[in-house]
């Protein structure tokens, strides 16, 4: 359940000299929403969500953030919008209490509370230099927060972090989605798109690819499993063969491999029930990455299909 | 949490057609106050700023006030000692311009603080005002500093007439800092800026008022040093200090050329 468009952007264009960034992008982020920008380094997300906050002015298309057009009313859009910048830091002495002073607006939200929502309570005399990696990305999100922003943009967030800092900083956009707090988060780790997005959008060369819910995504661009066991009776074998769904059942130095869409795998396993369970049951399910990776590796000459009349075609591998 | 929204439909349109009233904004004046008062904390913090605003006018001063017989003839009749305290503020003044604003605003745009500034609402321009206004006021502490130390050791020359010197120092320290954002805001990183800060200063600091008087130099330096900025400097402090001119001319005209270059940086670069 989405509420209105904060953000909405139609036929969005940026060029840096003769390189053209972001191409063409439409997006809508609604209220209450965690919304997904996903791509490889140079897609052009950063430089979307910099037109989107009016720190950058389009070459062309069209922009309403928070009923405001950002290249006009920049200085207003950013005050209500909260965000963490890419590669943007703090001065090393400056600690944490001191920053939440200087960013802290008039309306802030109670401080106290925050900081304890995001574990900094105890670091508020700490200098930023000496915070963590993963105390520094919490930070960034209270500054975020601060000023009760009616949208926030986090921009790479967790780059950089080891794997529990970052699990630490999901867990607090977490609770930003428990809030209902309406995000649009700029990210290369499909993981973490998955974990967090309700919906995410797939930019390459400054153009979206497609967009959708990650199982949605998933479901178009990797739909294939695959599962493995040490070899049964060859009865067996045929009876797979016949299920929804599958594809091949092969056998291969006595190991049976059955490929078939993603519900062929109910149907395989109930199969296997009926004689003894095989114990080196092994199941690959493509997730938000492999269809990332299906998706970024299609040839350009097919993007252009898909930008003109919307068809996804089906993929054919090694088309490059 | 606070940042809840009601996804009201009925909301929608309103919305868009007449955005929220602005209770958010960040007035000029007042961020630019609240940046001096932050920046100021973390700019004492900073050893580079205490070893060159701070300690290193002290210490060369006390050396070289005391290096001349009190009767030598280039001072043209004042006491050395006087002369070199009465000229030391202007060394304050080019450590602050040179070396401290260009390290810290190429630090800030390396790093992206000033991004986050601009991203948190902070109105343009709030930024290199703030650093004019912290440019005065360390000039000023700095300066106090620089005065009390001297005061037992060599004594404090009489001031003819005070409000020149003080507009004179103000002056400077306003035309200074602008060279130093002009320096910050070029330059790749702050590594850059502090070796090309170091390269502007030391020349500055001894044909400019830190070193030997102009009339104890050879002519090739004395016709450098009467094109070094800073020499401008010196003399509009120290000649309505001493009683021995206004030298607010020259002055003038490096102030001029400042805010031009002020204005020049402030356009090409997102301050």
């Amino acid at each position: 359940m989405t509420g209105p468009a904060l953000v909405r952007v139609r036929g969005l264009t940026k060029r840096y000299g003769d390189r053209t960034a972001v191409d063409g992008v439409d997006l809508d982020v609604h209220a209450g929403e965690i919304v997904g920008l996903l791509g490889a380094n140079g897609a052009g997300k950063t430089t979307t969500v910099e037109c989107i906050q009016g720190l950058r002015r389009p070459d062309s298309g069209s922009l309403e953030v928070l009923g405001l057009d950002p290249s006009l009313d920049g200085d207003r859009v950013r005050r209500m919008v909260g965000s963490q910048q890419q590669d943007s830091a703090l001065p090393d002495r400056m600690r944490v209490g001191e920053a939440i002073a200087l960013f802290r607006g008039r309306r802030s939200v109670p401080v106290e509370g925050l900081l304890e929502a995001f574990g900094l309570a105890a670091a508020r005399n700490t200098s930023f230099a000496a915070l963590s990696g993963g105390q520094r990305q919490r930070l960034f999100l209270v500054l975020a927060l601060l000023n009760r922003p009616r949208l926030v943009i986090l921009d790479e967030l967790t780059q950089g972090l080891d794997p529990a800092a970052r699990r630490d900083v999901w867990e607090a956009i977490s609770v930003l989605r428990d809030a209902g707090t309406t995000v649009l988060l700029v990210t290369h780790y499909m993981d973490e798109a998955e974990a967090l997005c309700d919906r995410v959008l797939v930019m390459r060369s400054g153009q979206v690819l497609d967009s959708g819910t990650p199982g949605e995504l998933v479901l178009r661009h990797a739909d294939r499993s695959s599962i493995r066991f040490a070899a049964l009776d060859e009865e067996l074998i045929a009876g797979l063969r016949l299920l929804p769904g599958v594809d091949s059942v092969g056998a291969l130095d006595g190991t049976v491999e059955v490929r078939g869409d993603r519900a062929s795998v109910a149907y395989v396993c109930a199969e296997l029930t009926r004689g003894p369970v095989p114990t080196d049951l092994r199941i690959d399910m493509p997730d938000l990455e492999a269809a990332m990776v299906s998706l970024l590796s299609r040839p350009t000459d097919i993007d252009t299909v898909i930008a003109t009349d919307g068809v996804v075609p089906t993929l054919t591998g090694g088309a490059r | 949490m606070s940042t809840q929204h009601t996804p009201t439909t009925q909301t929608t349109e309103t919305a868009r057609a007449t955005p929220p009233p602005d209770d958010t904004a960040r007035p000029l004046l007042g961020s630019v106050l609240m940046l001096v008062r932050s920046e100021l904390r973390l700019v004492l913090r900073e050893p580079l700023v205490l070893a060159f605003v701070f300690a290193f006018p002290i210490v060369t001063v006390l050396v070289i006030a005391g290096s001349f017989d009190a009767d030598d003839e280039a001072f043209g009749g004042v006491d050395p000692s006087q002369w070199y305290v009465a000229s030391y503020l202007a060394v304050v003044i080019a450590a602050i311009g040179l070396v401290m604003v260009p390290v810290h605003l190429a630090a800030y745009r390396e790093r992206g603080v000033l991004r986050r500034f601009a991203a948190a609402g902070f109105p343009r321009w709030s930024f290199a005002l703030a650093q004019l206004v912290m440019g005065v006021l360390i000039t000023l502490v700095a300066s106090a500093v620089l005065l009390a130390v001297a005061a037992p050791v060599y004594g404090l020359p009489p001031v003819t007439t005070p409000l020149t010197v003080v507009v004179a120092v103000v002056a400077g320290a306003l035309a200074f800092t602008a060279i130093g954002l002009l320096i910050g805001s070029l330059v790749p990183n702050a590594r850059a800026a502090q070796g090309l800060g170091m390269l502007a200063f030391f020349p500055s600091f001894l044909l400019g008022g830190g070193g030997p008087p102009p009339a104890a130099m050879s002519e090739t330096m004395r016709t450098l040093s009467d094109l070094m900025p800073l020499t401008h400097v010196t003399d509009a402090i120290r000649e309505p200090w001493l009683g021995t001119g206004t030298g607010l001319a020259l002055l003038a005209v490096v102030v001029a050329v400042r805010v031009v270059a002020l204005a020049v940086c402030a356009r090409s670069v997102r301050l």
